[in-house]
């Protein structure tokens, strides 16, 4: 028996691993370990046939055919090794004297823990500011997770399952069996439900969660902002529901704001000003004695007149009213009234509970969003306007309310008090994350380079973690106006499938891929990326023959720990079996690869700054390894964890017993509480760095570049170009959906998962609704087109039923695969990507994430 | 006596599946056979409707209508309940299948190997699998869940028991007023599905709502 941790998905659970005779034979949760406490799920327990697919890449194989293309045969060609790296190594010489910047590297969001050593390090040690994410690609949360950081120092935010009463779900799935700490979560919700909190779900169909919730309201795809608006505005202006002590500590909302929409600012200290009631007059926000200062009303400072920017809030509010909403999200007005009151009221505000001697406030309530509301053209706002009911009646990061994942603050491993990292105030006293393990912080916003350096652009940006401009049609034009001296050279590619997984199939691969003068793919197969467009393909290791650093740390990002009070764990992955054939873990290619290029001290200086600010703490790997030795990922881990844990506990102690944990406190789970920090209402420096946004994209000819009058302070519901559709013809809105029984792609060639999905009515079909089914002669079973008004079609199989809006279609994502390499997951499912763009109008104009709703006509295989 | 059972809180469920793997990993079945799975139910009209997953195994009946049938005596009800398929008595004639209420009973011709559909094992886990699903139940035989007999023998829970994220399901004796199983059926009001049939099923299902 061997603890690990599961690499199915990024639940990271702690497992146990039997193996009998050099083979695994069967895998089970730790029922010690605070990452599962025991409990597993379908994709953890069928990790023995990923580890034994004999579909699996055993060798590197290098391209013969040189033509690249969806369904082409890239006519494999098994070669050593040792060609492989000269292959590589040449390849990346290359680059480096061309421009290093022309490296490309792309890492899966599944595996957190080795991305950042395969990929983030790499890329820096190398010298190319470019990289994004496959996988979950480029579906994933641009817009949710810097809005998860900047109201909640944290990736995303989750009901405190223990303690909340009244949980409502935007299109997310928290606690059914997939995704952030799932099996803990799974039991927290169960928990929770028993206990009687309730679940209502907005969601276009009867997902998973909805079908188990009190309520679901069918609500149309990316409408989501409009609903919660109108909510927080009943809150704010009808029912007076409003934690007025939160908005005035924790928020920004007794900010004053003059007429050009920024803080009035004490000219002295250059602070931004409140208005103290007790002396009638404005004082900066942090002044002592300010007992009490005005969230409403208009005042004038120096002859200029300002307002607190609740009372901003409050007015813009009031167009978003019920019946206004009700038009635009098909959500009765009378629904709306009742939900909005039902949160007020339950949120119980001015009440507490103690905790472990600690009195804190109680706020029974969350307003909980993910995936399926942020995939819009607005999703930083809609994001936004999902969180904000939460900072209007105090419910975040407080018993019951909606609580970061994480939670971004620890005071420490008891041990060595290392590890230690917390949340601090800006000067302006703005919430600001300080682990955070992204290309930069949620807040403050970074300056804009000028001009930018990446392929992307994202660097003139302030919220995208990344973006698809480069494969838009435009990329060229922007790269020439951009002045960007580079083009696409060499890309690396760590575990994802492109083609499938990040967006419009062919325009990724026509606009971008087809660019590079050489791909490299690590990956466990050969998927339709690989076959499509990668000149050269490594056999890596599946999580059950490789090591991973920390897999539940940094704890706000993908892999986080379970919410709530409980234990801290930190828990490696380590390999079980010797790697099969010829596979090698990436990492070992990787230190290969830095030492070949002459790159080993850049290389394990990236190290010391990711570790360092992800893990917290400071340790100098070029001191600690010889220059003269050779370098290992294991010597490396070991280093990291004496160095947060103490000497005794080195790698070969985390071998041994796989995990460490130690409490929570009340000051880390409920951090809020405790720290003098404030969230932005109004997004006042969001018109700031809008504008230096702007300026650069002015400054290079390209005005348009996006639609700037997003870049604003206070929170809209925009419409998605699907919304526009005049077309009558397509009527029907189709949406993606994930399924917890797969992780992104890689999954479905999973024999088990896969049989397990064609037997669920939902996983391979288009879910229709029986009366619109009816109305098109469609019955159950029948074979559809779905087609988009550019003429982009999906084929699939018709599954009718009642839990689906009459108006949309629904489809699990990743599935459709075609790729020869996984002859198992072939031809099962739909693939929903073929159906969506990649361009400007599908971006949101603030966070550069893709927008995914589409309409479409409707018609039976062989009709028109 | 002691009479083991089972109980599936549907509140807890989140219809995951994760019985119906844990099952596979346990049991190494070959494609087609599913001892334990999830199905869903649907009733209402949109926008009234319910969507009830329902985890399903051998219910281990008390009045077995698979053992009335059965020409062999293959099947047979061990005295703590169990209703167990004796696979060197088995003919295959699935009169059972077909006698079974809640279509718990699988039939497989042979082993056969996930990734090939073929009777030569494509790895040494499918070599494992095949070695532990011939000693478990054969050839050309019916087969179905036994609550994880062996398991039990052991002292451990049936595997979907272990397994389930949600905490949803309970084993234990259903005969002993105090014991949890017992204690949630009467709390919760408990049932039995298709007690039209009288087959006095050994798995209640506590309400979802």
């Amino acid at each position: 028996m061997v603890k690990t941790s599961c690499g199915m998905c990024y639940g990271t659970c702690t497992v146990d691993v039997r193996v009998k005779d050099g083979i695994i034979v069967g895998i089970e949760g730790d029922p010690d370990s605070p990452q599962g406490y025991g409990n597993i799920c379908a994709k953890g327990l069928s990790a023995p046939m990923m580890m034994y697919d004999p579909s699996r890449l055993n060798y590197p194989m290098a391209r013969t055919n040189p033509k690249k293309g969806i369904g082409v045969d890239p006519g494999w060609k098994r070669i050593s090794w040792d060609e492989a790296m000269k292959l590589l190594t040449s390849k990346l010489k290359e680059c480096i004297e061309r421009d290093p910047r022309g490296l490309y590297t792309v890492g899966s969001p599944t595996f957190p823990a080795e991305r950042a050593f395969n990929i983030l390090c790499f890329r820096k040690a190398f010298g190319t500011p470019n990289y994004y994410t496959g996988g979950g690609g480029l579906h994933c949360g641009n817009g949710a997770h810097m809005i998860g950081g900047i109201y909640h120092a944290s990736w995303s935010i989750i009901p405190d399952f223990k303690y909340c009463n009244l949980a409502v779900y935007w299109g997310c799935s928290k606690g059914h069996g997939a995704g952030h700490a799932a099996n803990v979560a799974a039991k927290q919700a169960a928990d929770a439900k028993a206990r009687g909190m309730r679940l209502i779900v907005f969601d276009p169909f009867l997902s998973t969660q909805a079908s188990s919730a009190e309520e679901w309201v069918p609500i149309k795809a990316g409408t989501d902002a409009a609903a919660a608006l109108s909510m927080v505005n009943l809150l704010v202006n009808d029912y007076n529901l409003c934690d007025e002590e939160y908005l005035k500590r924790k928020t920004n909302g007794p900010y004053l704001v003059g007429q050009d929409g920024l803080y009035v600012r004490d000219k002295t200290s250059g602070l931004p000003l409140v208005w103290n009631i007790v002396d009638n007059g404005p004082k900066a926000f942090s002044s002592a004695g300010i007992e009490d200062c005005a969230l409403t009303g208009d005042f004038e400072v120096d002859g200029e007149r300002c307002a607190p920017s609740f009372q901003l809030l409050k007015e813009h509010l009031k167009k978003y009213s019920p019946e206004y909403a009700s038009g635009i999200c098909g959500v009765p007005a009378s629904t709306l009234r009742r939900i909005a009151r039902e949160f007020g009221e339950e949120a119980m505000i001015g009440s507490t509970i103690t905790i472990d001697g600690k009195v804190l406030p109680y706020r029974p309530v969350a307003s909980i969003y993910f995936r399926g509301s942020q995939g819009h053209y607005n999703q930083a706002w809609d994001c936004m306007s999902l969180v904000l009911p939460n900072h209007i009646v105090g419910a975040a990061d407080v018993p019951g309310g909606a609580l970061a994942f994480g939670p971004p603050v620890h005071l420490g491993y008891p041990g060595t008090g290392r590890l230690k990292y917390s949340v601090e105030p800006d000067k302006d006293g703005l919430l600001v994350a300080r682990n955070w393990p992204y290309s930069h912080l949620p807040y403050p916003p970074p300056e804009p380079r000028d001009p930018p350096q990446r392929l992307d652009l994202q660097d003139m940006f302030y919220i995208p973690t990344y973006t698809t401009i480069m494969a838009w049609d435009s990329n060229e034009e922007l790269w020439e106006k951009f002045k960007i001296p580079y083009r696409p050279d060499v890309m690396i590619s760590f575990a994802t499938n492109q083609i499938m997984s990040v967006g419009n199939p062919r325009t990724l691969l026509n606009n971008f891929l087809k660019k590079f003068r050489f791909i490299v793919s690590f990956n466990i197969y050969s998927t339709e990326f690989e076959e499509a467009a990668a000149d050269l393909v490594l056999p890596d290791t599946c999580f059950l023959e490789r090591y991973a650093s920390a897999t539940t740390f940094p704890t706000v990002g993908v892999s986080c720990h379970a919410t709530g009070l409980g234990e801290w764990v930190w828990a490696i992955r380590q390999p079980i079996v010797e790697p099969m054939a010829e596979r090698r873990p990436m990492i070992d290619v990787i230190l290969d690869l830095s030492e070949r290029l002459g790159l080993r001290d850049e290389y394990l200086e990236a190290v010391r700054e990711w570790v360092d600010r992800a893990y917290g703490g400071d340790i100098d790997l070029k001191k600690a390894i010889g220059p003269e030795e050779k370098l290992s990922f294991e010597k490396i881990l070991d280093l990291v964890m004496k160095d947060r844990f103490g000497e005794e506990k080195g790698l070969d102690w985390f071998k041994e017993h796989g995990y460490l944990k130690w409490p929570k406190r009340v000051e880390e789970v409920y951090w809020r509480a405790f720290n003098d920090v404030r969230v932005p209402i109004y997004l006042e420096w969001i018109i700031r760095a809008g504008r230096k946004s702007r300026a650069v994209a002015e400054k290079y000819g390209v005005p348009d570049l996006v639609d700037w009058s997003a870049h604003t302070a206070l929170p809209d519901w925009r419409p998605c170009p699907t919304h526009a559709e005049k077309n009558p013809e397509y009527d029907l809105e189709a949406f993606y959906w994930r399924s917890a029984l797969h992780t992104y792609s890689m999954t479905m060639q999973n024999p088990w998962l896969n049989e397990i999905s064609q037997n669920d009515p939902y996983t391979y079909t288009i879910q229709l609704n029986t009366d619109t089914g009816r109305r098109k002669g469609v019955k159950e079973g029948d074979f559809v087109w779905l087609e988009n008004p550019k003429g982009s079609k999906a084929r699939g199989r018709v599954h009718l039923t009642d839990g689906i809006r009459p108006d949309h279609v629904a489809i699990a994502a990743n599935a459709g695969h075609w790729g020869r390499g996984l002859p198992i997951a072939k031809g099962k499912g739909v693939f929903f990507n073929e159906l969506i763009e990649v361009d400007r109008e599908h971006s949101c104009p603030v966070s550069l994430g893709q927008d995914i709703c589409v309409k479409v006509k409707l018609y039976k295989d062989g009709g028109a | 006596m002691v009479r083991l059972g089972m109980v599936i809180d549907l509140k807890r469920c989140a219809s995951c599946h994760t019985c119906t793997a844990a099952c596979k990993a346990e049991h190494h079945t070959p494609p087609g056979v599913f001892w334990a799975k999830v199905i869903r139910v649907e009733s209402g009209k949109y926008p009234t409707v319910i969507r009830q997953g329902l985890p399903l195994l051998c219910m281990n009946c008390a009045e077995p209508e698979c053992e009335k049938v059965c020409p062999t005596g293959a099947t047979e009800k061990r005295p703590d309940g169990i209703v167990t398929v004796d696979s060197s008595k088995c003919v295959g004639c699935r009169y059972c299948s077909v006698a079974c209420p809640y279509g718990a009973r699988c039939f497989a011709e042979d082993w056969k190997d996930y990734f090939t559909g073929d009777r030569r094992p494509s790895s040494a886990f499918a070599a494992h699998s095949r070695k532990m699903w011939l000693e478990e139940s054969d050839r050309g035989v019916v087969s179905k869940c036994n609550f994880c007999a062996d398991r039990i023998a052991e002292g451990q829970n049936p595997a979907c028991v272990d397994a389930c994220p949600c905490e949803a399901r309970v084993f234990g004796d259903l005969e002993d007023p105090e014991s949890e199983v017992s204690q949630l059926i009467k709390k919760r009001r408990g049932r039995q599905l298709h007690p039209e049939y009288d087959t006095d099923a050994s798995v209640y299902y506590l309400p979802a709502r």
